[in-house]
């Protein structure tokens, strides 16, 4: 998969990535839940790449996997060329250079620290500048985020608005100047009206700095206002990956595509429209074994209890399916 | 445009004016084509040192067995006005204005009258947050019977059970469920069941679909549309447009404790005349078409602290001197949209 990206240099890399939590179930039998189960993908310098799902589809996991908050069972990361570990200087590193957007931002602020103390803790910690630089770059982070930096710097978080506070937690994450920003749903909390300045401050500062983003959402209308490419997750496997517009226009993938349409657009015509949605109600069947959707899947064959092997279809696109209906 | 009104002179009406009560009452009575009509509402919440203005004088028509949908951002008052016509209002109180359903009055009738005769006979509600709604120590079917015994239902409660079940196609062994065995989209369509139960006219459903995933999602608005094409009428509260859009025969966008337009879907969305209708549609992102969004500067006024004039004149692309007026509430072919350029 490396050659796609010839043009542009690769920054974050996952390969094989395999995550299996252990539940206890009833009389004591263990249920291994796969929640990232042989994952790879990579992100280009300066670009958006999506990671889609629903919930319990493994993308928050695949997060703290790669910010070393958990623990990968297999697979390896790699991060501008070199793989990391598990070690303490690995660790350091990527937690510097690779920060973090919060879905809530009611809830991701600390609430007894002022607005520029949350802005510098990640520069203290990283010991990033000298000790009395990092206040002037803490207020020089707060006006790229598009705050009145003099204002909102004494502030604690109740003071402010929910756009404000998610401007806050971006401003915290670009101040130590990562490579990589990983935003777990960063607007789905926020009002609409507020949503687009969000997304449009992260553009501008991928721009501006070139900074690289991997944009987890179940929300595939923004995601295709946000990211370059995008990755459908299904059951901790990649069902479809490939170019935004490609994939959300034209998927390939019969999940991909019930996805599409279950999407409620603002359209007049809907109400004397019935929506049609091509997926089975779901049957009880080993999730585990062949094709994961194949249960919820209209087009599933016999061939489909195999496991679909993540196939190249050209024009830089990978799908998952034997059938692949058009 | 000679139909300029005022809202205050379109809907002058005060909870205290029986002569005028009794006007409202047998005009709307006389009017059978319309379910619900909500006159003047105001509805506040009064802490120590301000009264927040959540519901700010709400007027609108719904015709007979048509469905609503209130789309505004959060603390917009959608929930309130919601609230306020099931009476189940906490820590605030409705300060003036009636609602009459199918011309009966929702407002100004006792607690115990409303409760006996109106409250999910009626009107019944699926509240925001319906999956955490259910009593996780209760089994389904206890929490059903409890509705059931609460609203004193003399019928067959079985049959009753049966029948709310089987129009949100659960299976009846959901009965012996306890709601941590149910997955989100089941625990939302038991939610449902449960506001159907004595057979209402109009179910208030606050952001029913917000906490679940998309195909979930797709499924549970395909229910009430079906719902809906039995007869039901529905009062979708929503942030979201594209949700709104799959049910709702009139829609009402609030800003700030007020309509600020209301009219058919159709003319609202394909042909919005408030300037924040303009903005809500250009800001919503679309998987087919343009990548281009509109964002909007600011953020909604404090409802604590209002003044006079239209209340998104600091947000407004086409904010005018006289904006610091009130705005006028210009009728439209299908409802009415409150902004001076209308004038």
């Amino acid at each position: 998969m490396a050659d796609r990206k010839s043009q542009v240099e690769e920054i974050l890399a996952v390969s094989d990535l395999r995550k299996y939590f252990e539940k206890k179930a009833f009389l004591r039998r263990l249920e291994v839940i796969r929640a990232v189960d042989g994952v790879s993908f990579s992100i280009g310098t300066g670009q958006t790449l999506v990671l889609a799902g629903e919930s319990g589809s493994g993308k928050t996991t695949i997060a703290r996997l790669i910010l070393g908050a958990l623990e990968p069972d297999w697979g390896k990361i790699t991060f501008s060329g070199e793989m990391t570990g598990l070690d303490r200087e690995s660790i350091a590193r990527i937690r510097r250079e690779c920060q973090m957007i919060h879905q809530d931002p009611y809830a991701s602020l600390d609430p007894r620290m002022r607005v520029i103390d949350i802005v510098r803790e990640p520069l203290d910690i990283h010991g990033i500048g000298r000790p009395a630089e990092r206040r002037e770059m803490a207020l020089g982070a707060l006006r790229d985020v598009k705050l009145d930096a003099d204002d909102v710097a004494l502030k604690y978080p109740h003071m402010l608005s929910g756009g404000q506070r998610q401007r806050v937690a971006i401003a915290r994450a670009i101040a130590p100047k990562p490579k990589v920003i990983i935003a777990d749903e960063p607007v789905s909390m926020l009002d609409v009206s507020v949503r687009v300045g969000i997304l449009e401050l992260m553009k501008e500062l991928q721009e501006r700095d070139g900074i690289s983003f991997l944009y987890i959402t179940h929300d595939l209308s923004t995601a295709r206002y946000v990211g370059d490419e995008i990755v459908i997750l299904y059951m901790g496997k990649i069902v479809e990956y490939g170019k935004i517009d490609d994939v959300l226009l034209h998927p390939a993938h019969p999940y991909t595509r019930a996805l599409v349409e279950a999407i409620s657009e603002p359209d007049p015509d809907n109400l004397t429209t019935e929506k049609k949605i091509h997926v089975n109600p779901t049957l009880d069947i080993n999730p585990y074994q062949g094709c994961r959707f194949r249960a919820r899947c209209p087009y599933a064959v016999e061939r489909c209890s195999d496991e679909p092997p993540l196939e190249d279809i050209g024009g830089g696109r990978f799908v998952a399916c034997f059938v692949k209906p058009d | 445009m000679s139909d300029v009104y005022r809202t205050r002179e379109l809907y002058r009406f005060n909870a205290t004016d029986q002569f005028y009560k009794r006007q409202m009452y047998l005009s709307s009575g006389s009017m059978l084509l319309v379910t619900l009509s909500v006159r003047d509402l105001r509805v506040h919440y009064k802490s120590k040192d301000a009264v927040v203005r959540a519901v700010d004088g709400v007027s609108f028509d719904l015709g007979n067995g048509k469905s609503v949908g209130i789309v505004g951002e959060s603390g917009c008052g959608k929930s309130t006005l919601g609230l306020a016509l099931i009476r189940a209002i906490q820590g605030g109180s409705v300060e003036s204005g009636e609602a009459f359903l199918d011309g009966k009055p929702l407002l100004g009738i006792s607690d115990d009258e409303f409760s006996k005769t109106m409250r999910w006979k009626k009107i019944s509600m699926v509240f925001q947050g319906a999956m955490n709604s259910l009593d996780p120590v209760f089994s389904v079917k206890a929490q059903f019977y409890e509705v059931l015994k609460e609203h004193k239902y003399a019928g067959d409660a079985q049959k009753a059970i049966k029948d709310a079940l089987a129009a949100v196609s659960l299976p009846l062994s959901v009965l012996d469920n306890f709601p941590h065995e149910l997955s989100g989209g089941m625990k939302q369509r038991v939610v449902i069941a449960m506001a159907l139960l004595l057979g209402p006219e109009l179910v208030i459903a606050d952001e029913p679909t917000t906490a679940l995933d998309v195909l979930v999602q797709a499924q549970i608005m395909s229910l009430l549309k079906e719902l809906k094409k039995g007869g039901m009428s529905v009062m979708l509260i929503s942030h979201d447009l594209g949700i709104v859009s799959e049910i709702s025969d009139m829609v009402a966008i609030m800003y700030a404790g007020k309509i600020v337009e209301f009219g058919t879907l159709r003319d609202v969305y394909s042909n919005p005349r408030h300037p924040y209708t303009q903005a809500l549609l250009k800001a919503t992102p679309r998987i087919r078409g343009e990548k281009e969004l509109a964002s909007l500067k600011g953020t909604p006024p404090s409802l604590s602290s209002v003044g006079p004039g239209c209340r998104f004149y600091d947000r407004c692309p086409k904010a005018m001197e006289k904006c610091r007026n009130d705005p006028p509430v210009v009728r439209t072919e299908s409802g009415y949209v409150a902004c001076w350029l209308e004038e």
